[in-house]
């Protein structure tokens, strides 16, 4: 995927009400492949500590009978940080503020995944 | 875990466990362990520091020569089930060298992370040396002895 593309797509995921930043991270390494941050975030951060949970979700999932990790949320005070998987071990991540619009997020993350191909 | 100064054992501890590192290795740029973790032979701890230190001379060199302002930050190897990450930090004891092994369970993100953390603690709370010792050719092999009983016990 061109880095054109990354952009747009990220770009989509930003403009979404209370998304903080978003960041297509490969989970194999945890580095970011490409990023869109709002504010302070550090992509690099968030893509470290998002491969880590992620591949933990998707280990667990895999020893409770189900191969496939459609979508991981993780809720807290502070925020929430949505993860869905595309191929090669990429990862979209999105981090929002408590008061985003979650449900959209999902819906486009959702949408999203085919693209990360 | 085994450190020469007992501030280091901190930052060295959180250093592996929030990296899932299965060992680490703190040394000085020319190559003395100051501290280290998961290494049971002092054979492996020094041929490992040897080599850490010398990999980062080379890279320095290597940065040298493409042109690049001072040596690259980290230099990252993945094999098959091992990761090793290297690189090296400045502390107010002069510029000290991490080699972290990692498995399957962490990442190289996690890892420089981690690291990134490690380094600003050690910063923050190295004491800064108050006097440069000389090492003399018949004190030098009973300080080597102390560093090695402290890094790996009584062996």
């Amino acid at each position: 995927m061109s880095p054109e593309r990354w952009e747009r797509l990220l770009r989509e995921v930003v403009q979404i009400g209370g998304v903080r930043g978003a960041a297509v991270v490969n989970a194999d390494d945890g580095l970011v492949v490409h990023e869109a941050m709002m504010d302070e975030l550090s992509a690099g951060d968030v893509a470290a500590l998002a491969s880590a949970v992620v591949l933990r979700s998707a280990a667990m999932l895999r020893a409770l009978g189900e191969p496939v990790t459609r979508m991981v949320t993780l809720t807290a005070t502070a925020g929430t940080v949505v993860a869905v998987p595309g191929q090669h071990d990429l990862w979209l991540v999105a981090v929002t503020a408590p008061a985003a619009e979650l449900g959209r997020l999902r819906l486009l993350l959702g949408d999203l995944v085919p693209e990360l191909a | 875990m085994r450190v020469l100064e007992p501030w280091l054992a901190e930052p060295l501890d959180e250093l592996v466990r929030e990296s899932n590192a299965r060992l680490a290795l703190i040394m000085t740029s020319s190559g003395q362990v100051i501290g280290q973790h998961g290494f049971t032979r002092s054979l492996d701890v020094m041929a490992a520091a040897a080599l850490g230190s010398g990999i980062l001379a080379t890279t320095a060199e290597l940065a040298r020569v493409v042109g690049s302002d001072g040596e690259f930050g980290a230099v990252v190897h993945r094999g098959q089930r091992h990761g090793v990450w290297l690189a090296g930090f400045d502390t107010p004891r002069g510029r000290w060298v991490a080699l972290v092994v990692f498995g399957r369970h962490s990442t190289t993100g996690l890892v420089r992370l981690f690291f990134e953390r490690f380094a600003n603690r050690v910063r923050d709370v190295a004491p800064t040396p108050t006097s440069t010792r000389e090492v003399l050719a018949e004190g030098f092999e009973r300080e080597l002895d102390a560093s090695l009983r402290a890094l790996f016990g009584s062996n």
